[in-house]
């Protein structure tokens, strides 16, 4: 079969030693690959005994059938595991060029058991895996690690984890070719409870496709598309995502200051247009993608990748900041460090609050821009203030004795988006099977920029069944593995064809569309026999009874019980959540 | 209850449908998926002049009042909201789509717009064409691997998120229809414009 | 007097960031606008109709209406076509 790489590798850190054995390729056809065949490995790897930080669980990296084929952002790859800092099912996917050649290595799926007795890094040159001691780059960031292995973008690629992850912060992100992340729910504590440092590839096996017309037809056709979408072509290569820093604060959806209010008064001085005017080196992007979304930024003190708008907004509007280059200083900090920069902003952010209301004593407060780097440091090595903040929000909150504080779903921070202003959003939040996130069906698209259409995002009846297909779509996407900007230019139709075209199976839309759902009940499932219930399924008080005072979201909370009601009967769930026996019949998820 | 907005959505698109010449005073249907819902047209309404009642709202799978007074079309809608991704539904019976179904068993667009959007039509063909159990499972078969189709004889379904999705790919198509109808009395050679367009077929 | 917020690339293009334009309504404001930047022109408008996806909100709000009134004060920002396609 062509597509797929047929190879799983199963490495045992504790034994130091590993397998390969074939990829189940029905299993591959139903799941496809990245977060769908990640979730239906780790179902039956990493059950509801296993810490999250324990030798028990595993790191289930995937790529996809359409990954180093050269389709437009065929760069992508995922990494599955049970999460430190939400206890949910956790997929978190990165691009830049790991992904690419992860695949010609030959495998499918690389997934990492046990614990290593002292750090090592390993190196996977197509056949030969190879454990090395990693003595030497143990306490190294990664920046510093990403060189000394080797990195060169279309060769060797280095994806490791910093000290945040080496000090086992829930926040830790896996990082790949230097600046690239998965970074959402803590991976990188996982890997670094697993003593594992690092891993190198290098492959050389080309990947093969079925149908050579037809996948030449859907590159020129996809290509077209995204230079036609003004999305694609000219604001993210332009501003980045970034751009969209004005536009949410102009429409009252963007969340201030730990959520008090839905408006920064400080936006212009973070948006893309300043960005851009000011501190913008270039733009570039990932391996075979035409839309160079990344940033690459200077400020006096550093030069780098990004900030993306969700890092921008999260040390930025969320922490009442004002100042980009301190901003960019933080992000790149916490590329060099490991760390997820919504949670660690969000965190930050609630940790200010909680000090300004004398919950907490620390000097944190409000626009206090001069304290972010020496946070984030204080974090990733769990000092001082740092060690209380290292591990999330929630946990941080609830310490301090007000949880409600922590502006989270399920342990997992929200990101710029307030739900107060966007109402499908705030149905997607709390039902997100990695909690608080806005990748898993970004209602961005539909209820901002009119993509493909506008609807009214004040609206609440009917709006689940657009969360319902975006889910669904975004999971099949995630498991093909492609970028989600393809979608703003090209819709779901043209996807089924390329799979079909890559691999000669045929998929036709309603298949691809299915696969996300299938991918999504399974996630589900996980999460349920982990025992989150319906009343996971929330938000905090603050975006269920505080409205804002003032701007154009004035008076609205979430009206998340008629959605919630609407959206388990769209997906035919019971009214606690449950998915009903005929559903999970119909999606071939029945034996599980 | 049904959101007034959503009422405005049907009214509009209803309206524009019967002035764009799509439909004749009493055919066609409009619908979107609530959940495990659907709000679709009453039986014997008029697009064109749609007031709030004369929108129902009915189960998906399940049979309830609602039934009584929906279309009779309701069968199609079930089959396609429960076999595909759609949250929208416009049928309609543009009359040159419709004209070109009679002979093709696929309509490839030849101008710009639709052959950019649309790509391919698959015609489906069903000998009674009316509310039949057959008819729907046709449809909504067809519908899972292409946003519109044509029943033969009949008209179009098409889907999308929003009806005014749906309704964008039924005018694309019947003016992609026109053009192609101007000419054949035109009749003059064709000159390939567009790259790579021997493939649009193969959609 | 409305103001105009302009974002993105129309700033460049425009050569301002804001600009007051009196007028009453939408449809107004908009023929005012052009006709007083010429260079927007061919950003906002395509065959005479409003491109599609071009973002505008009065206060915060979307419209897609072009009749809708203005009054005193409110702020209308537009952002060029950063969707569709």
């Amino acid at each position: 079969m062509t597509g797929w790489a047929e190879k799983i590798l199963d490495i045992d850190l504790t034994a130091q030693s590993y397998t390969t054995y074939p990829l189940d390729m029905e299993m591959a056809r139903q799941f496809v690959g990245g977060r769908g065949l990640g979730a239906r490995l780790l179902w039956d790897l990493v059950g509801p005994d296993i810490d999250p930080l324990a030798p028990e669980n595993v790191l289930i990296f995937t790529n996809g059938p359409l990954t180093g084929t050269g389709y437009q952002t065929s760069n992508r790859f995922s990494v599955s595991t049970k999460s430190p800092l939400t206890g949910t099912i956790l997929d978190a996917n990165s691009g830049g060029f790991w992904g690419m050649q992860f695949k010609k290595t030959g495998y499918a799926v690389l997934i990492v058991r046990g614990k290593a007795a002292r750090p090592v890094w390993i190196e996977i040159k197509n056949n030969s895996v190879a454990f090395h001691d990693a003595g030497e780059l143990w306490g190294l960031r990664v920046f510093a690690v990403t060189e000394r292995l080797g990195q060169s973008n279309n060769q060797r690629n280095v994806l490791c984890i910093g000290p945040a992850g080496e000090n086992l912060s829930r926040m830790a992100a896996i990082m790949n070719d230097r600046e690239r992340a998965l970074a959402r729910g803590g991976p990188g504590a996982v890997m670094g409870s697993k003593n594992l440092k690092a891993i190198v590839v290098e492959g050389s096996e080309r990947p093969q496709i079925e149908d050579k017309d037809l996948f030449k037809f859907m590159l020129y056709e996809t290509r077209k598309l995204l230079a036609a979408s003004p999305l694609t072509s000219q604001a993210l290569p332009e501003f980045g995502t970034v751009v969209l820093m004005n536009i949410m604060n102009n429409i009252g959806a963007l969340a201030t200051r730990n959520h008090q209010q839905t408006q920064f008064e400080g936006a212009e001085a973070i948006s893309g247009e300043e960005l851009t005017e000011k501190y913008l080196v270039k733009n570039a992007s990932c391996w075979a993608c035409p839309i160079g979304c990344t940033r690459i930024s200077k400020t006096d003190k550093v030069e780098g990748e990004g900030p993306e708008f969700e890092s921008t907004w999260a040390f930025g509007a969320q922490c009442g900041i004002d100042d980009l280059p301190a901003i960019i200083e933080a992000n790149t900090l916490c590329n060099d460090l490991g760390l997820d920069t919504i949670s660690a902003g969000s965190t930050i952010a609630c940790a200010m609050e909680l000090s300004e209301s004398k919950y907490m004593d620390s000097d944190l407060r409000f626009g206090r821009a001069d304290l972010l780097a020496p946070t984030l440091e204080a974090m990733a090595y769990r000092r001082d203030v740092g060690a209380d903040l290292a591990d999330g929000s929630l946990r941080l909150a609830t310490k301090y004795g007000h949880a409600e504080l922590s502006m989270s779903a399920k342990g997992l921070e929200f990101p710029a988006y307030d739900p107060r202003g966007m109402q499908g959003q705030g149905l997607l939040y709390a039902t997100s099977n990695r909690g608080g996130c806005h990748m898993r069906g970004n209602m961005v698209g539909p209820e901002v920029l009119g993509l493909p259409k506008l609807i009214d995002r004040f609206q609440v009846q009917g709006k689940s069944s657009f969360v319902i297909l975006h889910q669904n779509s975004s999971a099949a996407i995630d498991s093909l593995v492609l970028c989600k900007f393809t979608n703003m230019g090209v819709a779901d139709e043209y996807f089924a064809r390329v799979l079909s075209a890559v691999t000669g199976v045929q998929y036709d839309t309603g298949d691809m569309i299915k696969v996300g759902e299938r991918v999504w009940n399974l996630e589900r499932l996980y999460n349920l026999r982990e025992g989150f219930t319906r009343k996971d399924d929330t938000l905090p008080p603050r975006l269920l009874n505080d409205a804002p005072t003032e701007g154009p979201s004035k008076g609205w909370v979430v009206q998340l019980e008629p959605m919630l009601k609407e959206y388990y009967r769209g997906r035919s769930w019971d009214e606690n959540g449950v998915p009903k026996a005929a559903k999970l019949a119909a999606l071939g998820l029945a034996g599980l | 209850m049904i959101d007034p907005r959503i009422c405005e959505m049907f009214r509009e698109i209803g309206r524009d449908l019967f002035t764009s010449g799509m439909i004749s005073s009493h055919g066609g249907n409009l619908s979107i998926r609530l959940g495990d819902h659907l709000i679709i047209k009453r039986r014997g309404a008029m697009l064109g002049q749609l007031k709030p009642h004369d929108l129902i709202e009915t189960g998906i799978e399940k049979n309830d009042s609602g039934v009584a007074l929906a279309s009779t079309e309701l069968l199609v809608h079930r089959a396609i909201y429960l076999s595909t991704p759609a949250l929208a539904i416009c049928h309609c019976h543009p009359r040159t789509a419709i004209a070109f179904s009679l002979s093709r068993d696929e309509l490839v667009p030849i101008d710009n717009e639709a052959s950019y959007l649309l790509k391919k039509v698959p015609v489906v063909t069903e000998e009674f064409a009316s509310g039949t159990p057959q008819m729907a499972n046709k449809v909504a078969n067809a519908l899972k691997n292409y946003k519109i189709i044509m029943l033969r004889g009949h008209g179009s379904f098409a889907t999308g998120q929003t009806l005014d999705e749906a309704f964008h790919w039924s005018s694309t198509l019947e003016e992609s229809c026109q053009i192609e109808l101007a000419t054949k009395i035109i009749n003059e050679p064709f000159i390939e414009y567009r790259g790579m367009s021997e493939s649009y077929g193969k959609f | 007097m409305p103001i105009v917020k302009l974002y993105a690339n129309l700033r460049r293009v425009a050569g301002v960031q804001e600009i007051s334009v009196p007028a009453a309504s939408l449809k107004t404001l908009l023929s005012a606008l052009v006709t007083e930047i010429p260079a927007l022109e061919s950003h906002l408008f395509e065959d005479g109709q409003l491109r599609r996806y071009v973002i505008i909100t009065i206060n915060g709000h979307h419209v897609t209406v072009l009749d809708t009134e203005l009054a005193e004060g409110d702020q209308i920002a537009i952002f060029p076509p950063i969707a569709g396609g």
